[in-house]
C-alpha cells in the first residue's frame, strides 16, 4: 500500500501538483470547483493515513465524528442559551481526545494513545477556537459540511499553520481575481523553493549531519555538565528545529495559496527578534497568536473581572506564566516540556519588566546599533537554551543515558 | 503585463529547471571518470559520500587499491597507519579506507554491495571492533548516517532468496532508513518474506538506480578533505628503511613524544579534547560493559556470507583495548576475551582462518593511540601481517557458511569455552 508522508520528499510535490492542476485551472478561470477540491483533498488525506498508518486513519475518523458532534452540538445549544458551565464542558470535551493522547505516554511509558494521529493537536486548536468564538457570538452558525472542509483542510492538516474558521471561510467562499491569484502562485513558487532549501538542505545539514554526531560526542565524552559538544548540539538542534518547521510551514502555506486560500504564515525571521515578546510574534506565529487570543487574553479578562489581583502587572505576569505553562503541557507531559513552558513564561515576565524599566529610564539607557545587536544576541541565545530543554536531549543525557 | 504572460514568467523557469534536472538524472550519460588524484584523495578521505557512493570505489578497487574495512581506528593517521606505510614505501597496494566512527557490520555489508564485482577473488582487510557487539546492536542513528539508497538498490537488483538476503532485509527494515523510501520498504518486506520482486519493482529499481548513480557520479568527488596532506606529512616522518627494527624505533619515539600529558598512554590531543575535564568520572565507568550477546554477531555473519559469495580472501584484525584504560574504567577483560573467542569461533568454524589477533597486546607500550584505537606500534604490528598478505593480489578461499550464525541462539549464546565448543542450535529456519 502506498503511504505518503506529507511534504516528506520532493516527489510528493509532483504528485500534489498533478492533483491540484485542475483546481488551479478552475481558479485561474474564476471558478472554485469545491467538489474537486474535496475529492483531491480526501485522496491525499487517505494516502497519509493508509497502509501502516491505518490505525491513525481510523482514529482520525472517530475524532472527526466526535468533534462534529461537539462543535455542532454546542452551536445548537448556544443559539438558545449561554450557560458558562456548558461552554466549559464543551471546551473540555472537545479537547478530551488530545488530552488522552498527551497524557497516555506520561502515565504508561512507551505507549501511545489509540486516539492519536498525526495532526490531532492542530485540529483541536481549530475546534476549540471555534467553540470559543461561538460563545463570543462571532460564529453564528454551524455548517455541517463547511466545518469538515475547514477542519480537514488538506495542506495544513498535519502540522498547521492554525487557521481561523471565519478567515478561512471568507477565502473559501470567494475566488481571488486573476491578478491576485497569479500573485499567489508567484508567492507559492517562491515559498516552495525556499522551503526546499530550508527543509532538504539546511534542516538536513543540521538535523542529519550535525545533530547525531554532536549527540554521540556529548553522550560519550561530554560528561553530565556543560561541554563544547553540548553547546554545539544546542545550536544545531535549534537551527534544525527552525529550518525543519519553517520549511514545512512554507510548504503548507504555498499549497494553500495554490488552492486559493491565504493560510497565515508561521515564521517571520524569529532569530532576529530583539526581545522575547517579539520572538513569540515571529516564531510559530499561528500557534502563539492562538494562545494569545484564546488563552492569554481570556485569562487576563477573567482575572480582571473577578478582581483577583489589584495590579495589572501582576495579572499579566500570572497570565504569561500560565499561558506558557499550558503551551508546555500541550507539547507533552514531560518535565522538559513543562520546564520549557515555565522558562518562557518567566522569560516573558522578565522581558516585560525590562521593557517597562526601559520606558521609565529612556534617557539614561543608550539605544544604538550595538545595543540592538546585543538584544538580538541575548534573545537568540536564551531561545536556543530553551530549545535545548525542549529537545529532550538533557533528559537523555541525565536520565536515560544509554 | 497580461496575467497569462506573468503566469508563464513564474512557472516557465520551474518547468525548465524540472526538465533539465530530469534530463540530467535520467539520461544514459556516464559522467564518471575520476582522475588518479581523485582516487588517491578518496582512498584516505573517510568521507561519507565516498563510503555511500559507488563510482570512485569501483574505479579505485579495479586498480591497485585494496579495501580496508573498519571503523573509527581508520582515522588514526599517524606515520604507522597502513595508508602512510603503503605510500612511503611505494608498496604494490594502496589501502582504500572504508569506514568511520559508527560503521558496523550491517553498514559494511551494504557498502560491499556496490563493489562486489571488484571484490571477486581479490583480497581485503577487515578490522573488527569488539565495541560493536553491544546488546542493542548497531545504533539506528549511526546506521542512518551511512545509509545509502544506491547500495540498497544495487543489492535489491541482484537479490536472490537466500538466508543472507532475508536476514539483511529484515535487519534493514528494523532501521528507520529502511522505511525512508516506501517503494524500497515494500520490496524489502518481500525479500524478508522470501517473495520474488515483480517486474514493476524492477522498473522502480532501474529508475532509482539511474538517478542515484548519476547523483553519485556528479557529486561524490566533491570535498574529499585534507587527509591526503595528513598522509604525506606523516610519510615524511618515516625512516628510509622499512625494516621492522627501524620502524619500531620510530614508532616508539613518536609514541613517547605524543603521550606526555597523562599516564594512561593516550595521545595528548585526544586526552585534551575528549577526556581531560571529566576523566575522574570515567573511573570504573565500564564495569558493566558487555559485548558477549548482541545482534551484531548475526550482522557480522552477513559480512562473512558476502565475503564467501565474492570469494574474497580476507585478513581479519582483532585489535586490543588499551590495558591501562581498561583497568582505569574497570572494563572486564575476561568478558573481552570471551567476546573475541566468540568472534574467532564464528570465523574459524566457517573457514575464515586469516586472523591477526592482537587482542592481548593492549599492554605493550605505544601500541594504542588512545583508549580503543590502534596507534604507532599497534599499526606496525598489524603491518607485519598485512604486508605479506597483500604481497600477492589474488587469494584462494575455502569458506563454508553456516546459517545458524543468523539465529538468536548464537546472538545470545554466552561464550564460555564449553558453549563455544558445542554450540546448540535450536532454531532451524
Amino acid at each position: 500500500m502506498i503511504n505518503l508522508e506529507p511534504y516528506g520528499n520532493p516527489q510528493y510535490f509532483i504528485y500534489l501538483l498533478i492533483g491540484l492542476i485542475p483546481l488551479m485551472i478552475g481558479l485561474y478561470r474564476g471558478h472554485r470547483w469545491r467538489w474537486y477540491q474535496s475529492l483531491v483533498s480526501l485522496v491525499f488525506i487517505f494516502l497519509m493515513f493508509d497502509g501502516p498508518k491505518l490505525e491513525q486513519g481510523i482514529a482520525l475518523i472517530g475524532y472527526v465524528l466526535w468533534e462534529w458532534i461537539m462543535v455542532g452540538g454546542y452551536m445548537a445549544y448556544r443559539n438558545r442559551a449561554n450557560n458558562r458551565w456548558v461552554f466549559y464542558a464543551a471546551v473540555v470535551l472537545s479537547a478530551l481526545p488530545l488530552t488522552f493522547v498527551k497524557i497516555t505516554p506520561a502515565v504508561a511509558a512507551g505507549h501511545t494513545s489509540i486516539f492519536g494521529f498525526l495532526g490531532i493537536s492542530y485540529l483541536t486548536f481549530r475546534t476549540v477556537g471555534m467553540i470559543m468564538e461561538m460563545r463570543d457570538g462571532i460564529i453564528k452558525e454551524f455548517h455541517p459540511l463547511l466545518f469538515l472542509e475547514f477542519l480537514l483542510f488538506m495542506p495544513t492538516i498535519s502540522s498547521g499553520p492554525i487557521d481561523r474558521y471565519r478567515r478561512w471561510l471568507a477565502d473559501y467562499e470567494t475566488v481571488p481575481d486573476r491578478d491576485k491569484y497569479v500573485g499567489m502562485i508567484e508567492k507559492a513558487v517562491h515559498y516552495i523553493f525556499l522551503g526546499f532549501f530550508y527543509k532538504f538542505v539546511m534542516a538536513y545539514f543540521f538535523g542529519t549531519m550535525l545533530v547525531p554526531r554532536l549527540s554521540a560526542l556529548t553522550l560519550h565524552y561530554g560528561g553530565d555538565g556543560l561541554s563544547w559538544p553540548l553547546v554545539g548540539y544546542m545550536y544545531s538542534w535549534s537551527m534544525y528545529l527552525f529550518f525543519d518547521f519553517a520549511g514545512y510551514s512554507l510548504f503548507a502555506v504555498a499549497i494553500s495559496y495554490l488552492m486559493g486560500i491565504e493560510t497565515p504564515v508561521n515564521f517571520n525571521k524569529p532569530f532576529l527578534s530583539p526581545n522575547l515578546k517579539e520572538f513569540w510574534n515571529r516564531w510559530h506565529m499561528s500557534l502563539s497568536f492562538w494562545f494569545r487570543d484564546f488563552v492569554f487574553m481570556r485569562l487576563v479578562f477573567a482575572m480582571m473581572k473577578t478582581k483577583l489581583f489589584k495590579s495589572r502587572v501582576t495579572v499579566s505576569n500570572i497570565a504569561y506564566i500560565l499561558n506558557m505553562l499550558i503551551m508546555g503541557f500541550w507539547h507533552g507531559v514531560t518535565w522538559y516540556y513543562i520546564a520549557y513552558g515555565l522558562l518562557h513564561g518567566l522569560g516573558l515576565v522578565v522581558n516585560d519588566w525590562w521593557l517597562r524599566f526601559k520606558k521609565k529610564h529612556r534617557k539614561s539607557i543608550p539605544h544604538n546599533k550595538f545595543t540592538e545587536a546585543f538584544a538580538i544576541f541575548i534573545t537568540f541565545n536564551f531561545v536556543c537554551l530553551s530549545f535545548l530543554l525542549f529537545s529532550g536531549f538533557l533528559n537523555t543525557l541525565w536520565f536515560v543515558k544509554p | 503585463m497580461s496575467a497569462s504572460k506573468r503566469l508563464w514568467l513564474i512557472i516557465g523557469p520551474v518547468i525548465a529547471a524540472f526538465v533539465i534536472l530530469v534530463a540530467l538524472l535520467l539520461s544514459p550519460i556516464n559522467f564518471a571518470s575520476n582522475s588518479k588524484s581523485v582516487e588517491r584523495k578518496a582512498a584516505v578521505s573517510l568521507a561519507p559520500q565516498v563510503f555511500k557512493g559507488r563510482q570512485i570505489k569501483k574505479q579505485a578497487l579495479a586498480g591497485d587499491y585494496v579495501p580496508f574495512f573498519g571503523s573509527s581506528e581508520l582515522a588514526r593517521m599517524d606515520p604507522m597507519h597502513p595508508s602512510v606505510l603503503a605510500e612511503r614505501y611505494d608498496r604494490n597496494y594502496r589501502p582504500f579506507l572504508l569506514g568511520s566512527r559508527g560503521t558496523q557490520s550491517l553498514t559494511q555489508y551494504y557498502t560491499m554491495q556496490t563493489i562486489s564485482t571488484q571484490m571477486k577473488h581479490r583480497k581485503a582487510v577487515f578490522i573488527i571492533s569488539p565495541q560493536w557487539f553491544v546488546a542493542q546492536g548497531t545504533r539506528k542513528d549511526a546506521f542512518s548516517f551511512y545509509y545509502s539508497r544506491l547500495q540498497t538498490v544495487d543489492w535489491l537488483q541482484q537479490v536472490q532468496d537466500t538466508k543472507m538476503n532475508r536476514y539483511a532485509a529484515k535487519r534493514l527494515l528494523m532501521m528507520p532508513s529502511g522505511h525512508s523510501d516506501h517503494a524500497i520498504a515494500a520490496m524489502l518486506r518481500k525479500v524478508a518474506k522470501g517473495q520474488a520482486l515483480s517486474n514493476y519493482n524492477r522498473l522502480e529499481l532501474s529508475v532509482r538506480a539511474l538517478i542515484l548513480s548519476h547523483e553519485d557520479q556528479l557529486f561524490s568527488d566533491y570535498q574529499l578533505g585534507h587527509n591526503v596532506n595528513k598522509v604525506e606529512k606523516a610519510a615524511k616522518q618515516l625512516p628510509d628503511s622499512q625494516s621492522y627494527a627501524a620502524l619500531d624505533k620510530t614508532a616508539t619515539k613518536l609514541g613517547k613524544e605524543h603521550t606526555t600529558n597523562n599516564n594512561l598512554g593516550i595521545d595528548n590531543g585526544f586526552y585534551n579534547t575528549r577526556l581531560k575535564g571529566h576523566v575522574a568520572d570515567l573511573k570504573g565507568e565500564q564495569k558493566t560493559f558487555d559485548y558477549r550477546k548482541s545482534p551484531e554477531y548475526s550482522d557480522f555473519q552477513l559480512v562473512l556470507s558476502q565475503f564467501a559469495k565474492t570469494h574474497t580472501d580476507v585478513l581479519f584484525v582483532l585489535p586490543p583495548i588499551n590495558e591501562k584504560w581498561a583497568k582505569y574504567t574497570g572494563l572486564d577483560m575476561n568478558m573481552v576475551d570471551q567476546t573475541n573467542a566468540k568472534i574467532k569461533q564464528q570465523l574459524t568454524s566457517q573457514g575464515f582462518n586469516n586472523i591477526d589477533d592482537l587482542s592481548h597486546d593492549g599492554g605493550q607500550p605505544y601500541f594504542m593511540q588512545d583508549t580503543i584505537h590502534l596507534g604507532w606500534r599497534g599499526w606496525l604490528a598489524m603491518d607485519k601481517k598485512v604486508k605479506p598478505f597483500l604481497a600477492t593480489k589474488k587469494g584462494s578461499t575455502n569458506y563454508h557458511i553456516n546459517n545458524n550464525f543468523y539465529s538468536n541462539d548464537w546472538q545470545q549464546l554466552a561464550p564460555t569455552d564449553q558453549n563455544l565448543a558445542q554450540p546448540k542450535w535450536n532454531e532451524n529456519k
